[in-house]
């Protein structure tokens, strides 16, 4: 009873500072996006609230929060309220399976403990991926209960482009899974321990993923309706897709969930094809006690790498067509995606480490 | 040459020299923006900005309610109401001035009629209001927007030019008229 107790106590601490970090992350991003898209096209960004604006994402939450929530006559309400959940939830409990830093299994007052992951599940990539699935229904019951017909066209496309992509996210991973030997994220990292050479993207023997990486990136940003392929959302050309109708809070909530999505695919490709903690060289790595601070350390900078990607590749291109991002989807992706699991297992039987 | 194109599209070699490019001006961030409500941008000489009506140096109207402005003016903003300046019956006036400027599309036009150079366009474009209703300017609002954007006035036209003949002129002499 007291184990559990303190088990209990343990893991919701960590579970408050995991959510802790990730929202606050979700709040500097919002900042920093718009920061980095202005840097890169010659403007300022916000500047009034604070100086240089730091306190934006302050006056916005203060001011989504004060909005009021208008729920449109003849919405299915329990469905309208359900959808921006069923969307933040699964975005959000994704990082129980993400490692941050060294895998250490501490003793606290005899209950088994490990500081830098919530829970080590063995199949931690497929729990994520059904997760991120989830967030699909909240999508397109999002567009459905709206009563809106331009949100149910929103959440139609949505779902559409999100079901395709999903199936290239999971077959960029396949790669990865084939090498390591193991769907819990923590082992995927331990299998690249020590220098870049032995990250999965780079790893020479027995083939690099660094196309699968590729893949991954561009599925991603697809998932989580980035640009170039915000289709769901396109705000300069839909009014914002199938969260047309939500405002307050609950438009809040869709908003930090797609921040959060980001995340949590940048903690991704950072732990199935960087190296997750590790050190890009061995020697920039602390020794014993102290490793955890430069996991931790070059755990966020490849985070904040990949995030700044994103921002990146919004700054440069233009959004896709409709079809043509199917057609890239499912004609060139795909293939690509198929073609790499072929040869990384062909590569992988004649090379086994 | 058909390798090439193919190995460029194999790497996306056209999206990386896009992202190339907004790195390099990421990196030189010189931004262009000013920060309207605290810079100003400095406006052309001819700027077409709020109507405002002018005053002579001796603080009296330029208009002589000639009705000219409103009838030049393609979006009907003006209304003019004329009548004889009391005691003086060969000098008339603009007894009231309406102007709307709701429906201004500040052409221009009503300065271009005027024969007098009554009308001036001030460089003043903050205007945007809570309510319509107070875009509809009488004359002594027109009046205190030429006071302000035109403080260096003319003087009556008689004093500019002696020895021309003028209409709108007053002279104390004559007789009033007879009904
Ligand atoms: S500027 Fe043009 S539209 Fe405006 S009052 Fe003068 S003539 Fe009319
Ligand atoms: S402003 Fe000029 S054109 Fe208009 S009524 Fe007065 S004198 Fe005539």
């Amino acid at each position: 009873m007291f184990d559990t107790s303190i088990k209990l106590a343990l893991t919701l601490s960590q579970i408050g500072a995991v959510m802790g970090v990730v929202l606050l992350t979700v709040a500097v991003l919002t900042l920093l996006e718009r920061k980095v898209l202005s840097w890169m096209q010659d403007r300022m960004g916000p500047m009034e609230v604070g100086p240089y604006g730091v306190l934006q994402p302050v006056a916005d939450g203060l001011k989504l929060f004060f909005k009021e929530d208008i729920i449109p006559a003849g919405a299915n309400k329990i469905m309208f309220s359900l959808a921006p959940i069923l969307v933040l939830v699964p975005a959000l409990i994704g990082f129980a399976v993400i490692p941050f830093g060294p895998n250490w299994t501490i003793d606290v007052m005899g209950v088994e403990f490990k500081p830098f992951v919530i829970s080590d599940i063995n199949i931690g990539v497929l729990y994520i991926l059904a997760f991120a699935s989830i967030g699909a229904y909240g999508v397109i019951l999002g567009g459905w209960a709206s009563n809106s017909k331009y949100s149910l066209l929103g959440g139609l496309r949505s779902a559409a482009q999100l079901i395709s992509y999903e199936l290239n996210v999971g077959l960029a991973i396949v790669g990865v899974l084939l090498l390591a030997g193991s769907l819990s994220l923590v082992e995927i990292t331990e299998a690249q321990a020590g220098g870049f050479w032995n990250w999965f993207a780079f790893d020479p023997v027995p083939f690099p993923q660094f196309i699968a990486f590729v893949i991954f990136l561009i599925a991603s940003v697809a998932e989580t309706n980035r640009l170039p392929f915000d289709l769901p959302e396109a705000e300069s050309e839909l009014v914002a897709g199938f969260f047309t109708e939500y405002s307050g809070m609950r438009f809040a909530f869709f908003f930090m969930a797609e921040y959060a999505n980001m995340i949590l695919v940048s903690c991704m490709s950072t732990v199935l094809f960087f190296g997750g903690w590790h050190a890009p060289l061995p020697f920039l790595q602390a020794p014993g006690m102290f490793a955890w601070v430069t996991g931790i350390f070059w755990f966020t900078a490849k985070v904040y790498f990949f995030l700044f990607l994103f921002f990146w590749i919004r700054a440069t291109l233009p959004r896709l067509r409709y079809d043509q991002l199917m057609r890239f989807g499912w004609k060139v992706l795909l293939p690509i995606a198929l073609g790499n699991i072929v040869v990384t297992s062909v590569l992988a039987y004649i090379f086994p480490n | 040459m058909k390798l090439k194109k193919w190995i460029q599209s194999l790497i996306f070699y056209e999206i990386l020299l896009g992202m190339k490019e907004t790195l390099k001006h990421f990196l030189k961030y010189r931004p262009i923006t000013l920060e309207y409500p605290h810079v100003k941008k400095p406006l052309p000489e001819n700027y077409r900005g709020m109507l405002g009506l002018l005053r002579y140096d001796d603080d009296t109207e330029k208009c002589v309610g000639c009705d000219l402005c409103e009838a030049a003016c393609p979006s009907r903003v003006i209304r003019v109401v004329s009548a004889e300046v009391p005691g003086e019956p060969t000098k008339r006036f603009a007894k009231e001035y309406y102007m709307d400027m709701t429906r201004c599309l500040f052409c221009g036009l009503c300065v271009k009629a005027c024969p007098v150079d009554a009308l001036g366009m001030s460089q003043e474009f903050e205007w945007a209001v809570y309510d319509k209703r107070n875009l509809q300017l009488n004359k002594e609002q027109l009046l205190a927007i030429g006071d302000r954007a035109f403080p260096e006035r003319e003087k009556r036209l008689e004093f500019q030019h002696p020895n021309v003949a003028y209409f709108n002129v007053s002279f104390k002499d004559i007789p009033e008229k007879e009904f």
